[in-house]
């Protein structure tokens, strides 16, 4: 596989990841919401909100914060919609990208209140299993999970529990009790893999 | 270390930086091609993971959002929209009247914004520009820390006081920039003292702001912004 050129790839990828008319459709209506048109940002919530919803209930698990979180999420969508820019990528991975950093960080504000406010139990909260099959049970989502199958577990547990178990690396090396650099490997190899199939196969 | 830092846009791009590094890796990688291509591809790629976990959200969501939205204010474009908006505001108002700060407002003014700073000593070369007689303050606005340009055209000169600000990164300084009808002018480069806190002075060379702008570059100072605009003030 070519690393010669990233971006090109990027471009192969946002283009046939998704049909160019619904990117293009997101595009207008995330424009339309940034010079302040609401009801442009209301079909954009159709569009999306399953989307956003969804990664933030996978990291923080509880339905009620999730949903808490998914409102902040948007509020910054809007806010911030003017400034959108679409050189650096689609809306969707945009808008992603703003919904899992979100969920992350609230996790992870917990997680270090807990830390501070009980020495003792000081577990990662989600171990690889319930992870794993967090991720299973949603096998109908077929073209992404086809795709987390040609990674081999290894890769595919460092991704799945960094991604939607919303722990750093660091944390994933100690859950899986192996070396930082060797699971900072696994999700840049996994990850690049994932890149190339999804990119080739829609 | 640059090679290390390439190796983290991966794990950054699925949030799994823990929060030194992530800053350390934000203040590299918008310099850095491989690296901002690396990220927007591998965000294209989680994107496409998160759709493996679409879930709909609670009906009523939406109506408590929609209301939300109605009283959020939006954010100002970013910076190459907003320069020629700018220059082209300055080229149509080019004889517009300036205010005159008196003396003395400027003064109070910059001491209370100065708060627990260090105030200049009497005679300081910043305090010619502070309590000069056409002594224009601006606060700039944004995400990092707090800032505030003072200028006086008679003076030819400018005076930056920020606080709050963090640490730009290794190999990263602050730039401040002057916008007029000709875009973007690199004005100055700095790095705020440990307690995150910049009093600096600049030469305006006879230019005429009509905003000011901060973004982070590389150390050895950019012709235009590549970083993101952190800071911004307009002239009203």
């Amino acid at each position: 596989m070519d690393r010669v050129n990233p971006l090109s790839r990027l471009k192969a990828v946002g283009a046939r990841a998704e049909p160019a008319s619904e990117a293009d459709v997101l595009a207008g209506l995330l424009q339309r919401a940034g010079r302040g048109d609401q009801a442009a940002f209301g079909e954009l919530y159709d569009g999306v909100s399953a989307l956003v919803y969804g990664i933030v209930l996978k990291v923080v698990r509880d339905p009620s914060q999730a949903e808490e979180i998914a409102q902040e999420v948007f509020v910054e969508i809007w806010r911030l919609a003017p400034r959108y820019d679409a050189n650096r990528g689609s809306v969707k991975s945009w808008i992603a990208t703003v919904a899992h950093r979100r969920a992350v960080d609230r996790v992870r504000a917990e997680q270090s209140h807990r830390d501070r406010n009980d020495v003792v139990g000081r577990q990662l909260e989600r171990d690889h299993d319930s992870v794993s099959e967090l991720v299973l049970d949603r096998l109908d989502r077929t073209r992404v999970l086809n795709a987390l199958d040609i990674l081999t577990q290894d890769q595919r547990a460092a991704v799945e529990l960094a991604y939607f178990g919303g722990h750093t690396y660091r944390e994933v090396a100690a859950l899986l009790d192996t070396a930082e650099g060797t699971v900072k490997g696994r999700i840049r190899d996994g990850l690049i893999k994932l890149r190339d199939h999804l990119g080739v196969n829609q | 270390m640059t090679n290390d830092l390439h190796h983290l846009a991966a794990a950054y791009a699925l949030d799994a930086l823990d929060e030194s590094e992530r800053r350390e890796f934000e203040a590299h990688y918008p310099s850095c091609a491989i690296c901002s291509a690396e990220v927007s591809d591998y965000r294209e790629t989680a994107a496409l993971l998160a759709e493996s976990a679409t879930t709909s959200p609670p009906a009523d969501l939406k109506d408590r959002l929609m209301a939300e939205i109605g009283s959020t204010r939006q954010i100002a474009p970013i910076l190459p929209d907003r320069v020629v908006d700018l220059a082209e505001r300055k080229r149509r108002n080019a004889p517009r009247q300036r205010v005159l700060a008196l003396a003395a407002a400027a003064v109070v003014a910059v001491v209370g914004f100065l708060g627990g700073l260090q105030v200049a000593r009497s005679g300081d070369d910043l305090d010619d520009v502070l309590v000069a007689v056409d002594a224009e303050t601006l606060p700039l606005e944004g995400t990092a820390g707090n800032a505030r340009v003072v200028w006086s055209p008679s003076e030819d000169r400018a005076v930056l006081i920020a606080s709050d600000l963090s640490d730009p990164g290794t190999g990263r300084a602050y730039e401040l920039w002057l916008i007029d009808a000709g875009g973007p002018n690199a004005t100055g480069l700095f790095r705020p003292d440990a307690d995150g806190t910049v009093r600096i002075q600049l030469d305006l060379d006879g230019r005429s702001p009509a905003a000011w702008g901060i973004t982070n570059e590389p150390d050895t100072g950019s012709d235009q912004p590549t970083g993101e605009i952190l800071l911004i003030g307009e002239i009203a």
